[in-house]
């Protein structure tokens, strides 16, 4: 099967498809065309595998064979499918956490904000525990009162998560009671992610807006380069970086927290084209952790002649004689990689990014959506998926939001993006923007962009964002017009803070479609099961569809109140 | 005249031949997520049953569908040799779906038409062909007068 489709919206990128063609290196777009056509039952969510007897597919379109082995039908598969994605991704967000804490804990860090820290590592432990933490109170009361009846409060990990992934095991439940399983999990993964933003902000102070520049332009061409991939320990980021201060070695990143105060990793590109910055040949060594980065990258870096340094190993050993090492590596390599040339193109933009919630006047916000200055507010989030040309749905329906007057805030690997296209350049804002929407941001302060990034996804700017709007407006998140999009959607993360967004009552739209299609049961309970528990839905949208009608579906979302 | 040729040591039995013949012959919407809640529910073409073997119409040299057919819906496309139901004059007496040496003719569920596989004649390539991820299925000449099942019943019978 053939794959007929624009790579990327991104120019930079594209300089390079030519060359790999060229030198027949295969890039995640050819490994996606070789694996076409895609198992139709696991895009379907009508498989499992969770137990030796299997593997078992329910066939859609035959009368017999339509419950596993076990006796899963159509529809506990496809809830299970939803189950399994959410559970993988919460593990990701407490591993974030597990592992800066831990760091912090044994005193590896010096926390700039000592009481705060040793706090907020109480409240780690709470959340470990009973699930009694003081940041889950930053919640509006009457949102708690709603999940603790509906029974999806994360009280403490062995309910919130060991027994959320038994579900998968067996048992009885229905798919409405196994969802609301699946939103207890998501929720456990928001306190991880607010836990992991507070501790961040305690230990290395907090972060301000700050300029940046994005894109493969930014590589020097003359001084060693570490990048670093992926989310991994930030205390170990904080070393590296110690580390290379007056040696003229520069760190930068590729899908992980660009801030860690004083210090900023500029965002060198994002995740659908994670494998290009190696092509430039600017990259002296690769400091890699586990989620969030490509295998791939091990095959690319032989031929780029660089070597990876992962930091998820068995004893690291001592941070500092890590961080060491790493930094005597690529200087090393640097003088070693003499013959590599540097092929940097001169693409580039400058973008505002890191703000947090103290940065931006909440209540201007909330009275704009009262006065009717702008139709609402848009979370953009999600990272890039092969599935679309990279960036284009995320960075059009952004413009077409903006010039509807729709705030736009984002998150994580989605700012990259968008800042790639200039939609986080101050200077660019009012022609992207609305007139109701320009006043409103440029009330918000000089600097503030189109796009207002919160954040990358190792802090939860949004959901504080979310929080501080309740009580500005003395009114719950949902009844705001409020809706989240995640338009090139990947990761299981991404699954996980989709399902949380939608227990705290924001509509939101997922895309690709979450393999549950199979089912017709899930789908409904996403949809109006949910509206009835949190009063939101998670939508599927499986028919192919024009950015220009994702921001009609979306702005038609707005007005749901 | 070209075939589906059937390596049952390639299948894995993945089922991924008779989900996209259910999607792109059998559906109207020819579309995995909306054909799955389509009604009536979509008619796969092929089955894989029991022995890692995609069962598919072989297109016998000497059909006993067509001789069994007492109206001449049953019929062979003089070009390329492939039967097939002209689906408007069938008046479901079920006699093709009675004499197939392979069953793969079924009866619809709603509609009073038999349905089998016309190895896509309308189409470039065989649907099934094109998806099978190990290459189990390949598309290929069949030589005059050889079977690979060898038990097409002589039309003496």
């Amino acid at each position: 099967m053939d794959f007929v489709q624009r790579k990327t919206a991104d120019s930079a990128v594209d300089h390079f498809l030519k060359e790999a063609a060229e030198k027949e290196v295969p890039l995640v777009w050819d490994r996606y065309e070789g694996s076409l056509p895609q198992c139709g039952f696991c895009e379907t969510g009508l498989n499992c595998r969770d137990c030796l007897q299997g593997p078992c597919i329910s066939h859609p379109f035959r009368d017999q064979n339509k419950v596993g082995i076990c006796g899963k039908d159509k529809d506990i598969l496809g809830v299970h499918s939803f189950v399994r994605l959410v559970v993988q991704g919460v593990m990701g967000y407490l591993d974030q956490l597990a592992d800066f804490a831990k760091g912090v804990e044994a005193g590896k860090g010096s926390p700039k904000r000592k009481q705060e820290a040793i706090k907020i590592i109480k409240d780690v432990r709470g959340m470990w525990g009973d699930g009694d933490t003081e940041v889950m109170r930053k919640f509006p009361k009457a949102l708690i009162d709603g999940w603790k009846a509906t029974g999806v409060y994360p009280d403490g990990i062995a309910s919130a998560l060991f027994k959320v992934s038994q579900k998968l095991d067996g048992g009885v439940g229905n798919v409405e009671e196994t969802l609301l399983w699946a939103f207890k999990g998501a929720l456990m993964g928001c306190t991880a992610q607010m836990l992991q933003g507070r501790l961040k902000a305690s230990v290395f102070g907090d972060t301000a807006p700050t300029n940046v520049e994005v894109n493969l332009g930014v590589f020097p061409k003359d001084t060693p380069v570490i990048l670093l991939y992926g989310h991994f320990s930030p205390l170990l980021k904080q070393k590296i970086a110690d580390r290379a201060k007056g040696k003229k070695i520069k760190v930068m990143g590729v899908c992980t927290d660009p801030f860690i105060p004083p210090y900023s990793f500029t965002p060198v590109t994002n995740y659908g084209s994670q494998e290009i910055p190696l092509m430039t040949g600017a990259v002296d060594l690769i400091v890699a952790g586990d989620q969030c980065v490509n295998p791939s990258l091990t095959e690319l870096a032989k031929a780029w002649k660089v070597e990876i340094v992962s930091t998820e190993i068995l004893n690291r050993g001592d941070l500092d004689t890590f961080a060491k090492e790493i930094v005597e590596k690529a200087q090393e390599a640097f003088k070693a990689r003499g013959e590599v040339s540097r092929d940097i193109p001169s693409i580039k933009e400058s973008a505002v990014m890191g703000f947090s919630v103290k940065d931006i006047d909440v209540n201007k916000v909330v009275k704009a959506v009262a006065d009717g200055k702008i139709k609402g507010i848009a979370i953009l989030a999600g990272c890039n998926n092969v599935k679309f040309t990279q960036d284009h749905e995320i960075v059009s329906l952004a413009r077409e939001l903006l010039k509807k007057d729709v705030f736009c805030i984002s998150e994580g690997c989605a700012s990259v993006g968008l800042a790639k296209y200039g939609l986080l350049n101050p200077k660019q804002r009012d022609a992207s923007c609305g007139k109701g929407l320009s006043a409103l941001l440029s009330s918000l302060g000089k600097n503030v962009p189109a796009v207002v990034d919160l954040g990358s996804c190792e802090n939860s700017g949004v959901t504080d964002f979310l929080i501080s709007m309740a009580s500005a407006g003395k009114k719950p998140i949902k009844e705001f017009p409020m809706v989240a999009c995640f338009p090139e959607a990947n990761r299981t993360k991404a699954v996980a803070r989709a399902t949380w967004t939608v227990a705290m009552g924001i509509p939101t739209y997922f895309w690709p479609f979450l393999p549950v299609t199979g089912s017709q049961k899930t789908i409904e309970a996403l949809g109006r099961f949910c509206e009835e528990k949190f009063g939101a839905r998670l939508h599927v949208v499986t028919q192919k569809m024009e950015y220009k009608e994702k921001a009609e579906l979306l702005i038609k979302s707005l007005g749901r109140t | 005249m070209k075939v589906i040729k059937v390596d049952p040591e390639k299948c894995t039995q993945c089922h991924t031949c008779d989900l996209w013949c259910g999607i792109e012959i059998g559906s109207e919407v020819k579309e995995l997520n909306d054909a799955i809640h389509e009604k009536p529910q979509p008619v796969p073409r092929v089955h894989v049953e029991g022995n890692n073997f995609p069962l598919h119409c072989r297109h016998c040299e000497v059909a006993p569908c067509i001789d069994a057919c007492p109206n001449g819906t049953m019929r062979r496309d003089p070009g390329t040799g492939l039967v097939y139901v002209n689906e408007p004059t069938c008046i479901a007496c079920w006699m093709c779906v009675m004499v197939c040496p392979f069953g793969i003719i079924a009866p619809s569920p709603l509609i009073h038409v038999a349905v089998k596989c016309d190895r896509c004649r309308n189409m470039e390539y065989p649907i099934c062909v094109d998806v099978c991820p190990t290459k189990a299925l390949v598309l290929e000449e069949r030589e005059e007068g050889t079977t690979w099942y060898g038990y097409a019943p002589k039309r003496s019978y």
